[in-house]
């Protein structure tokens, strides 16, 4: 085009700004309150609650002794749900342990012929202080937040260090 | 199970009427010695038919995809290698079984075929087949060569049941060091370590029979006198090299999948290999399997260097990374015999302060990127090395590369040697581990004979 | 003029049917090999077997932690039909991934990725990733134990993430457990999301091809045919007329057009039909003889449940088992950087040679890469067994 009239041209690109302009406000006013809603867990973490386990006198020493616990799931919903906890006693110190393996969080179970925790996924180990000895998992057996009562044990659904 | 509610007790039975001089003391050590050499050499021949057997078909395969006649004239000559050696190595397996393994192990020898009938019994059934087949497959080679189609069919079923024969056996070796419930048959064929097993010994044959064909080629090629034969020998050896290096740089991937299948079902046995007494010679293996490699990528950087062919350059600086992962693989957790006996004597303490440890070789983690490396760095050399060869002259190497191909097959012999000493006495002094030991032969009261007469 | 012929033209006036007809039916494809090019239109076959049982299952299924597994637990006890199509998406998965898996070999191997179907490629590839995610997510829906610990795990594996390994997996699962919003987002992924993306993704791989036309394999076409040194060579057949969508006038005189073509329709569909249809019935035999299980509810308190992963998901979890503790992060490097080569094949290799024996500097990786999936899975496979 050689020769052009500026009206022609500036009709053009205002039409070409406006669809951009209009674009932008339709993808800011959709995509504001979406990406907003998919990183809300993010923000907006549940509050642990306590629940009581039970009267763990009876725990025998160097014995894990396995307590289930009735947590809420949620907040919108009415179910619970049942988390393990063992209990172990030595000498006179209690260790409040969750079945959560720290490699990639399959339930971990106490195998008495071997003396150690062990988890089926892929064979982490961990001894009776909860340490991993052995296996891929990374961190020792994670413990509850947890208060003790006389002989009442006390326990919060989170963990003393996050995995 | 019929066959063998009447075959278990007859085998006792067999076993009870053999002398009851089953090996003690010194002679447990002489019987050692005895079967262990020659199982050795049978491996060693074995293996290389096994590998033969699976490897002459494929190259047949490839050979008339890409209309080559070298690929048809090296499938050939491993086809006359296994009719002329196939013998060897079955008398000896032979004398083995029947002489020594019964009179020495006897009470092994039953129970291990009791429980592993079927396998047993079908792998007898795949020597018949590999045996005719091999046969059939050589001598129906220029016969056959308007009916391609139909010789690699039958170089296919060859391979088929070379690789049955070497699963079956397999099973048994491995239910020797994992054992589980033998009453169940897919129990017995899948105990843990039966799939690593046979696919690391599939693997190592395959690999076995291409450094060989390397080492043999590059005798023949310094003998060779028509230049057509020195084209020939040249090729061959190289893509024996290559069949070779692609093959072993699975293996530690698959070794080390079977090492945790040991770790997790014999204890003993892992704990022998990796900090006990066997520690120096794992060492010592994956030092070598280092080597290996490293004689390997010279022997591409030196081929291709050869004829001005592009790529030398980068193969060199891969041979110098091989030689630094070798490095950080060779390095010892401890020099002693046990932890235990290192802590025992206090000694647990690195060893400029006068102890036995090396705490730079203290993590496992670091083996483990070494063989990752090893693995990346030949894949890489084998590719190189493939992109390189369209400029290579074949019939005009030299003396050095040839060298290097002899030298990996010795390497490569060397290795299956030291892996399977490691095996036998990984497992010591069990011979079914937690069941049956080498001591325990002579514990068996002979069963009385029945009383025979009217 | 006929009745039929009528209404032809009727339609053609107004939607122009005929050429779409003409296009869509009797288009040009290769003639050997042809019954390698049919896994494409089993993949697709197989995908809207999905789609379609996959709805009726919406029917039934609600996305909650109490109501999934019981919804799903009345239909397996009381409504026969209801779980034969629960069945027939299970095992339509399982064999989807298998053929999907066949595709892309069969592909790679023929070097149909090359100039100028790099873009097809790439969708494929896209559409792989989707199928897997597909897979993965639909898997936690059931809500069993199988369901719930597949969910842990399959969550927890970003984790390992560096910076923001947390904040994925906290995404992921609503939090930092796994729960009732774990569910309701991956049922909205698996029903809507991914197949928002997945069936215009498989329109525009369908479009691409239409647009190249199917390469099929270097036995067709002029360049398997060469002269070279130390090589007996068979004569070429003689080239016949080019057909659209092939280019009429080749920029590449070796690999351009196919020497032999026949008609789509019914030469090449009668194969699609015939393989489809076989793997249709297979599925609908396993999901009459074995079905869908379902396992107990999800009980995370359980102390001797042993997690079992799909066997698709096998090769990692037997990383997960040989990697050590400190080399984790491997697990996640070795699958992406798996994924970014397959992206980056068509740009890198880039000759022009079809002929998968003629070009071992691609294969032999490629075979690798093949070989050290196919031993993993092997290696793991002892799990499904329970040994």
């Amino acid at each position: 085009m050689a020769h052009r009239e500026p009206r022609r041209l500036s009709r053009r690109q205002f039409a070409f700004l406006g669809t951009q302009a209009v674009g932008a406000v339709v993808t800011l006013l959709l995509g504001i309150p979406i990406v907003g809603f998919i990183l809300s867990p993010l923000f907006h973490r549940q509050q642990a609650v306590w629940r009581q386990v039970g009267d763990i006198s009876g725990v025998p020493d160097r014995q894990p002794t396995k307590f289930e616990v009735s947590f809420p799931l949620d907040e919108w919903t009415n179910a619970n749900v049942n988390l393990a906890v063992y209990v172990v006693k030595i000498n006179s110190n209690y260790l409040v342990f969750s079945n959560v393996c720290t490699h990639m969080q399959c339930p971990v179970r106490w195998q008495s012929d071997l003396g150690q925790f062990l988890c089926p996924c892929h064979g982490g180990l961990y001894d009776i202080t909860g340490t991993n000895i052995g296996g891929p998992p990374p961190k020792p057996l994670p413990q509850y937040v947890h208060r003790i009562d006389g002989t009442t044990l006390f326990i919060q659904n989170s963990f003393t260090e996050s995995i | 199970m019929n066959a063998l509610a009447v075959i278990g007790p007859a085998l006792h039975r067999l076993a009870g009427e053999l002398p009851s001089t089953a090996p003690q003391g010194r002679n447990i050590v002489a019987a050692q010695i005895a079967i262990g050499s020659l199982f050795s050499l049978h491996i060693l021949i074995a293996g290389l038919v096994s590998g033969a057997a699976e490897l002459g078909p494929a190259i047949e395969f490839l050979g008339y995809m890409r209309q080559r006649r070298n690929y048809d004239r090296l499938a050939h000559g491993l086809g006359r290698f296994i009719t002329l050696y196939f013998s060897v190595s079955s008398t000896i397996a032979i004398l083995l079984v029947t002489v020594l393994l019964v009179g020495y192990w006897g009470h092994f020898w039953t129970t291990i075929v009791t429980i592993g009938w079927w396998p047993l019994f079908i792998e007898a059934w795949t020597f018949v087949l590999q045996v005719t087949l091999a046969y059939i497959w050589y001598y129906t080679w220029d016969p056959l060569r308007g009916f391609k189609g139909v010789h690699m069919a039958i170089g296919g079923l060859l391979a088929i049941a070379s690789f049955l024969q070497v699963y079956m056996i397999d099973v048994i070796a491995s239910y020797m060091l994992t054992p589980t419930n033998p009453q169940n048959p897919i129990r017995l064929v899948l105990n843990p370590t039966s799939y690593p097993l046979t696919v690391h010994r599939t693997v190592g044959n395959l690999a076995y029979v291409g450094f060989v064909i390397g080492a043999f080629c590059a005798i023949r090629f310094l003998r060779a006198k028509k230049p057509e034969d020195k084209v020939f020998y040249d090729w061959a050896g190289s893509f024996g090299v290559l069949w070779g290096i692609s093959l072993t740089l699975l293996q530690p991937v698959v070794g080390y999948s079977y090492a945790k299948e040991i770790q997790l079902h014999a204890y003993g046995s892992w704990y022998k290999m990796m900090y006990g007494t066997l520690s120096p010679l794992f060492l010592w293996q994956i030092t070598l399997l280092g080597i290996m490699f490293l004689t390997a990528t010279l022997y591409f950087a030196r081929r291709l260097r050869t004829n001005g062919a592009r790529g030398a350059g980068l193969l060199k600086a891969m041979a110098v990374g091989l030689v630094l992962t070798i490095l950080l693989a060779a390095q010892p957790y401890h020099l002693g015999l046990t932890y235990d006996a290192v802590a025992g004597a206090g000694l647990n303490r690195p060893f400029w302060e006068g102890g036995l440890i090396n705490p730079l070789g203290s993590m496992i983690p670091w083996k483990v990127l070494a063989l990752m490396f090893y693995t990346l760095i030949a894949i890489a050399a084998v590719v190189w090395y493939l992109r390189g060869l369209p400029g290579v002259v074949w019939g005009a190497a030299r003396r050095g590369e040839q060298r290097l191909l002899m030298l990996l097959a010795v390497l490569t012999i060397f290795m299956m040697v030291t892996m399977g000493f490691i095996r036998e006495n990984s497992r010591a002094p069990f011979l079914i581990t937690g069941e049956m030991t080498i001591q325990g032969q002579q514990n068996i009261e002979p069963t009385p004979t029945p009383q025979s007469g009217p | 003029m006929g009745r039929i012929a009528a209404v032809y033209d009727w339609l053609d006036e107004r939607a122009a049917i005929r050429s779409l007809v003409r296009k869509g039916l009797y288009e040009a494809v290769p003639v050997r090999g042809a019954w390698f090019y049919t896994l494409g239109s089993a993949t697709l076959v197989l995908i809207l077997l999905q789609l379609v049982t996959g709805i009726f299952l919406t029917l039934v299924y609600v996305p909650s932690v109490t109501e999934g597994w019981a919804s799903l637990n009345y239909l397996k006890q009381h409504d026969a039909f209801g779980s034969i199509v629960r069945g027939i998406h299970l095992w339509s998965a399982y064999i989807l991934l298998f053929v999907i898996g066949l595709h892309m070999v069969r592909t790679f191997f023929s070097g149909s990725y090359k100039r100028p179907r790099e873009l097809n490629w790439v969708t494929g590839v896209g559409l792989f990733i989707l199928v897997l995610v597909m897979a993965i997510t639909g898997a936690f829906l059931p809500w069993d134990q199988a369901a719930y610990w597949t969910a842990v795990v399959v969550t927890n594996v970003p984790s390992y993430t560096p910076f923001i390994g947390s904040f994925i997996r906290a995404l992921w699962r609503g939090g930092d457990f796994v729960g009732p919003i774990t569910l309701t987002r991956t049922f909205g992924i698996h029903v809507w999301l991914v197949p928002a993306i997945l069936f215009p993704l498989i329109l525009a791989h369908l479009a691409l091809l239409r647009k190249h036309g199917e390469f099929g394999s270097y036995i067709n076409y002029r360049g398997a045919y060469r002269r070279r040194e130390g090589v007996d060579v068979p004569p070429a057949p003689a080239q016949r007329p080019i057909e659209p969508p092939y280019p009429a006038v080749p920029t590449d005189e070796l690999w351009a057009a196919p020497l032999e073509t026949e008609d789509f329709f019914p030469f090449q569909t009668f194969k699609d039909g015939l393989v489809s249809v076989v793997l249709v019935i297979v599925v609908f035999l396993l999901a009459v003889a074995i079905g869908a299980p379902l396992e107990p509810i999800a009980d995370p308190s359980t102390t001797s449940y042993t997690p079992v992963p799909e066997w698709f998901f096998l090769p990692l979890d037997e990383l997960l088992l040989l990697v050590p503790q400190q080399l984790i992060p491997l697990v996640l490097v070795l699958p992406a950087g798996g994924v970014l080569l397959l992206l980056a094949l068509p740009f890198i290799d880039r000759g022009p040679e079809r002929n998968p024996f003629e070009r071992p500097a691609v294969m032999v990786p490629g075979a690798f890469a093949v070989l050290f999936v196919v031993i993993l899975t092997l290696l793991g496979s002892g799990r499904l067994f329970n040994l």
